[in-house]
């Protein structure tokens, strides 16, 4: 039997090898041939105008899908995003007035993490160890915070007020530019950086992924994965909060639904990117060229004038080539 | 040859097969007879699965004529060799754990059988052909693993096989269900069903196959009636050298008491104390299932258990989880090696580092060179044969795999090291390799608790034996004196009872 594994693993490890670079160069093809083709179709593509326009939409979805990339490497999922989201954008944009501008930037901040937090909270406390148990808890979450959003700003779109102050936080992250680079856009480079080593060096980095890889023998190897399991979530929340926070710093309103759809773009991101459902593997870095197909790709059908109905046909089959790509590679 | 013809079932000549960057099987070629049991032994990484995957279909060949009672097979399908009446049973037995024992007989097929009253009636037919009366409405899920075992044999024989081959069918089973096993290959033979029976236990092959090939590095050795080799002839065929010893000798420096474990209650267990002395090899000797294993993760940490005490040097110490029996001195490589030992699609660095990750962490951060020193450290130490520390740990075989996690534990410096069938599916050389590890650890001080299925394996590696049937101790031996007839004796005890009770009512 064993020698069976070895043979069988010896064709994966050279599988593999093909596949990653395939797939690694296939998100940089598709991306390529996205702009290539929509360039020529389409000169509009590379005004400058354009060029912002796609760095401030990147800005919130990256924000959410770097999160959702630990959550997924430690082999679970967090559907609650969307619903975190709209309940730290309509509670942090209506306690600018009171609290102040920084005021509600800490509390919006400290509300996402703790919904997050809360979410690990009852997938332990339920003693949910699976991936779909947990998908189906933050779903119910995600509900949750929805409903909560709804109620808190009775259902109403919430404007930004217009801070009396020259210098507001949230004009600078919404529109504000260094050199060429939005602010946003320097944000998500702090945060990759930031992340990037978290995964790589630290051993709490470390424990996620082992986390992921195999449950039952990390906890036998004395790994905290209860730990593990609260740290992604809290994670996922807190990058959630700050997507939330530059997502409604660029539209300047925030209606109690806005999160909605950002739950399946962040993972149809991070599984495009090439990180495995399965748990594990993965990285910050993949999830930054998923992100890039995903926000490119709508990008690109709303200038050459594709229905957004025919949009979400497109981005589903995507997220089904992706995970069936993913399977591929673990036979 | 050619006269023969009828005689054989299977003829397999200059069979090959590559896989990229190994060839797994250079010219195999071999014969079985109608009626008869053929042997195949070869350490891992043989060709010997290899081998038998092409024969049902899963692999195809690269060159060579495979002839199956007469017919040349050229490509196949595991449907098609079920069909044609070859049939294999994988050591993971593949049944559906949610269905009956007659609906996964007939899986697929309950058309043919007339629905599902003909499906339970036939099936009960099979096994009761085969000498076993498992309701067939029961669930797999219910089933001992010998039981299952017998339902797998009944669905090769529904395909009405010419030839069954059987892959390590004994790794899991007790010695009374091996009996079960023996009895019905004899069965089979009986009928004139040929089958080709694999194994890393010598003696199994010694004790019902009349024909043996050695298999190594994907060539046949050598085939050969079994009268006319010898156990020892037979194992330096396998490794390619001669072996003197199968187990080295006894490590004999037992010291005082170094830990005392009292009274372990839980639903499976019944006041399990039991001491521990410093440089002592303690072996757990009971069926799969007599609570060995629950022990040991009771000891551990790693199932909930409450109302025991656990004394170290006397003093007592807490275990709620592994990580406090980590920092108890306590080590467990576990049962199963790829489920709860390793991560598999991770490098061996990281699979040896993964319990001692504090040790090369500052402040927070890991330090990548003192990771990759400590692997290497371990691999040398072992003896693992890896490509480098990178590689990942599912490529290795078996004994490497194994000692990975052993290597694992060894730096995190155990006082108490808990092996749990530490040589399960590993070859006659690493599994020696594993001996002399244990000696080396029981002479440098350190404690080991040993549980083996393997009873030679036990008795003769342990300065004591501690029975265990039903969740009970029920004997305690000095294998140097004890005969293995005692030994099983108590430990089958309360089994015997409870099914001398079961009869009186």
């Amino acid at each position: 039997m064993a020698e069976r594994i070895w043979n069988m693993k010896e064709q994966i490890n050279f599988k593999n090898v093909i596949q990653t670079v395939f797939r690694d160069y296939l998100v940089l093809a598709a991306i390529a041939l996205l702009v290539i083709i929509t360039s020529i179709v389409e000169p509009k593509f590379l005004t400058t105008g354009n060029m912002t326009n796609i760095m401030r939409q990147f800005g919130p979805l990256i924000m959410v899908a770097l999160g959702m990339t630990f959550v997924i490497i430690g082999g679970f999922i967090d559907l609650s995003v969307s619903g975190i989201l709209s309940l730290v954008a309509v509670v942090t944009i209506s306690l600018i007035e009171p609290l102040g501008q920084v005021g509600a930037l800490i509390v919006g901040i400290c509300l996402g993490t703790f919904c997050g937090y809360l979410n690990s909270v009852l997938i332990l406390a339920s003693g949910a160890m699976k991936q779909a148990e947990a998908l189906f808890i933050t779903y119910g979450m995600s509900t949750v915070y929805g409903a909560l959003a709804l109620i808190y700003s009775g259902g109403r779109t919430k404007q930004m007020s217009l801070v009396k102050a020259n210098t507001s936080i949230y004009k600078t992250i919404g529109t504000g530019t260094v050199g060429i680079l939005s602010v946003s856009f320097i944000m998500f480079l702090v945060c990759l950086l930031l992340l990037y080593i978290f995964q790589n060096k630290t051993y709490m980095g470390r424990t996620i992924y082992l986390t992921g890889g195999n449950k039952t023998a990390a906890e036998l190897a004395g790994i905290h994965i209860r730990r593990s399991i609260t740290l992604i979530y809290t994670i996922s929340g807190l990058m959630t909060a700050l997507g939330a926070i530059v997502l409604f710093s660029r539209v300047t309103a925030a209606s109690p639904v806005i999160g909605k759809g950002y739950e399946t773009n962040a993972i149809l991101a991070v599984v495009v990117g090439g990180t495995t459902l399965i748990g594990g593997n993965g990285s910050v870095l993949r999830t930054v060229l998923g992100t890039t197909l995903v926000i490119l790709l709508s990008n690109c059908l709303n200038l050459l004038g594709v229905s957004v109905y025919m949009q979400y046909m497109m981005k589903g089959a995507i997220l089904v080539l992706a995970i069936w790509l993913d399977s591929r590679k673990q036979l | 040859m050619e006269n023969t013809g009828q005689d054989i079932i299977l003829s397999i000549k200059n069979v090959c097969k590559s896989f990229p960057g190994v060839k797994a099987l250079d010219q195999v070629s071999l014969e079985v007879r109608r009626g008869t049991v053929h042997g195949i032994v070869g350490e891992n990484g043989a060709g010997k699965s290899t081998l038998m995957k092409i024969l049902s279909g899963v692999y195809q060949k690269d060159s060579g004529t495979i002839i199956f009672d007469g017919e040349d097979i050229k490509s196949t399908t595991p449907i098609q060799s079920m069909k044609r009446g070859l049939s294999i049973i994988y050591q993971e037995l593949n049944l559906v754990n949610t269905m009956s024992v007659g609906e996964n007989i007939f899986l697929g097929r309950f058309g043919e059988m007339g629905g599902m009253r003909g499906v339970h009636a036939k099936a009960k037919e099979l096994l009761k052909s085969i000498g076993s009366n498992i309701d067939t409405y029961k669930l797999v899920s219910e089933l001992s693993v010998s039981e299952k075992q017998m339902v797998e044999i009944a669905k090769a024989l529904s395909f009405d096989s010419k030839l069954i081959i059987m892959d390590e069918p004994s790794s899991s089973l007790t010695a009374d269900e091996m009996k079960e096993l023996v009895k019905i290959i004899h069965h089979l033979k009986d009928q004139g069903i040929s089958i080709i029976y694999i194994s890393h236990k010598l003696d199994e092959i010694f004790e019902f196959c009349s024909m043996v090939t050695v298999m190594r590095d994907g060539h046949v050795i050598d085939t050969k009636p079994i009268t006319e080799i010898t156990r020892a002839e037979m194992i330096a065929k396998m490794v390619g050298r001669p072996i003197e010893n199968e187990y080295p000798e006894r490590p004999d420096c037992v010291g005082e008491t170094l830990m005392e474990v009292r009274s372990i209650n839980t639903k499976k267990l019944h006041n399990i104390s039991f001491k521990l002395r410093k440089g002592e090899i303690l072996g757990f000797v009971g069926l799969v299932g007599a609570g060995r294993t629950e022990i040991v993760r009771a000891i551990f940490g790693a199932d909930k258990v409450k109302g025991h005490e656990i004394l170290i040097d006397g003093k007592p110490v807490k275990i709620k989880n592994p990580r406090d029996a980590k920092k108890a001195g306590i080590a467990l490589v576990p049962e199963d090696r790829k489920l709860q030992g390793l991560v598999l699609p991770f490098t061996v660095e990281s699979n040896i580092s993964m319990a001692n990750l504090d040790k090369i962490t500052r402040f927070g951060f890991l330090d990548s060179s003192a990771e990759r020193g400590m692997a290497e450290k371990h691999v040398k130490a072992l003896g693992i044969k890896t490509p480098s520390v990178k590689t990942k740990v599912r490529s290795l075989s078996g004994g490497n795999q194994q000692k990975c996690i052993v290597g694992r534990w060894m730096e995190t410096n155990p006082r108490i090291l808990i092996l749990d069938e530490p040589t399960r599916g590993i070859d006659v050389g690493a599994k020696y390799e594993i001996y002399l590890l244990m000696k080396k650890i029981a002479e440098s001080g350190g404690s080991i608790i040993l549980i083996s299925s393997e009873l030679p394996e036990v008795l003769n590696m342990s300065n004591r034996v501690l029975t265990i049937c039903d969740g009970r101790i029920t004997g305690e031996f000095d294998p140097k004196t004890a005969s293995a007839d005692q030994i099983m004796e108590k430990a089958l005890e309360f089994g015997r009872k409870d099914l001398e009770h079961e009869r009186a009512n």
